[in-house]
């Protein structure tokens, strides 16, 4: 756990009067706040750091112990024990503890050197602060396979320690960020909570490549089937198709089968279309009265 | 009483906000209001949007031509957010299996 300079986050020097301190955090608090930077972790973070420091250095009694105390957070225990020996009255500060194996950061609110010298979860809080902030807003992936993203289906999160059911609907996209309201950060002096934003990561699958609602695959053909035409079994999300082959059809031929692709986003019974591109394979381990038959085709 | 629609008195009421506030977001485009019978509402499906205005406006003292460019460019931010994952997808169909 390291030392937090509380003054070098907001930019402000040791000396700075309350009012500076206010502007200070008042401009990096318009910079980072969550809602000028959605889905962004790092100015969430840092938001979270200037609502830390502001909360010691815009109390007076706070900041008088973090002047005092902070660098030397480790050591306040003793400091404090020699100054109670030494004063008669017991209107010390209080809140350091003594046993610092305990503490938590769960709500993610505050940093460990926080809680160590102002006491778990900032206790104490000061009246008459500034007003209430919006809690942090939480952000997680959810990752899923192509396959489990075509069908609507329940997950549980574990969030924080909180469990949280939530519905996938069928077609959610890769990279597509949902916000569920009031599942984020307690807010902070009394604001309401920050909401969780879940984003999808969903994995590649061997076989088929999507792009939007349609799906992209790459069948094999025989040279022959290509040539002569024919049928050809084709694997779908939802089953095998079997697609006619024209005669002479081409290396590189696409043939779109609607409907056969993925679930559109929140649209049922609405699917994409299966984009087929076809690779002509070229027979190989010839024997010779097949080289024969070649060369007379050549020829023909 | 359609549920989808909210009293803007009784929000500013709960929610300790000017109902002028609300007024001035209508002036300036950010929300619409409805009046009926007399009285004003909002659609539930504004709500977030209002509670983002309202804490730009209360908690950065962001004023209102403020809230307004802010919205703009976060939408802005968002169409080419959603543009770049779009692109990315259409990428991803070049590149080597």
């Amino acid at each position: 756990m390291a030392f937090i300079d509380y003054y070098g986050v907001l930019g402000v020097n040791k000396n700075a009067s309350p009012d500076d301190i206010k502007k200070a955090y008042r401009k990096l608090a318009r910079k980072y706040h969550p809602d000028v930077n959605p889905k962004d972790a790092q100015a969430h973070k840092k938001f979270q750091e200037i609502n830390e420091a502001n909360e010691v250095l815009s109390d007076p009694e706070k900041r008088k112990k973090y002047d005092e105390y902070g660098e030397n957070w480790k050591h306040a225990d003793q400091f404090e024990q020699a100054r109670q020996q030494q004063q008669s009255y017991g209107g010390n500060f209080g809140g350091f503890r003594t046993d610092f194996q305990g503490f938590s950061d769960d709500n993610g609110e505050y940093s460990d050197f926080f809680e160590n010298l102002f006491g778990f979860g900032g206790g104490g809080k000061s009246a008459g602060k500034t007003s209430g902030f919006r809690g942090q807003d939480y952000n997680t992936e959810l990752h899923l396979g192509l396959r489990e993203a075509m069908q609507t289906h329940k997950q549980t999160l574990n969030v924080n320690g909180k469990n949280i059911r939530i519905t996938i609907p069928a077609g959610v996209t890769n990279e597509q960020t949902i916000k569920i309201k009031g599942q984020g950060g307690p807010g902070i002096n009394g604001g309401p909570a920050g909401d969780l934003y879940i984003t999808f990561v969903i994995a590649d699958d061997p076989d088929f490549r999507r792009l939007g609602d349609d799906l992209y695959i790459t069948v094999p053909l025989s040279l022959y089937t290509a040539v002569l035409g024919g049928e050809q079994t084709i694997n779908t999300l939802s089953g095998q198709v079997k697609v006619k082959i024209k005669p002479e059809t081409q290396n590189g031929t696409k043939v779109r089968l609607k409907g056969k692709g993925f679930p559109v986003y929140k649209k049922e019974g609405e699917f994409g279309d299966l984009i087929v591109t076809f690779d002509i394979k070229i027979p190989t381990k010839l024997t010779e009265k097949q080289k024969k038959l070649f060369e007379e085709l050549s020829k023909s | 009483m359609n549920p989808d629609l909210i009293i803007v008195s009784e929000y500013c009421l709960k929610t300790q906000i000017e109902p002028s506030f609300v007024l001035l977001l209508e002036e300036v485009g950010l929300i619409e209001i409805n009046v009926i019978a007399g009285e004003k509402y909002f659609r539930s499906e504004q709500l977030p949007d209002l509670e983002r205005f309202s804490r730009l406006y209360y908690d950065l003292s962001v004023n209102m031509e403020g809230i307004d460019v802010i919205n703009h460019l976060l939408n802005k931010m968002e169409v080419m957010r959603q543009e770049i994952i779009d692109l990315k997808h259409q990428l991803r169909l070049y590149l080597p299996e």
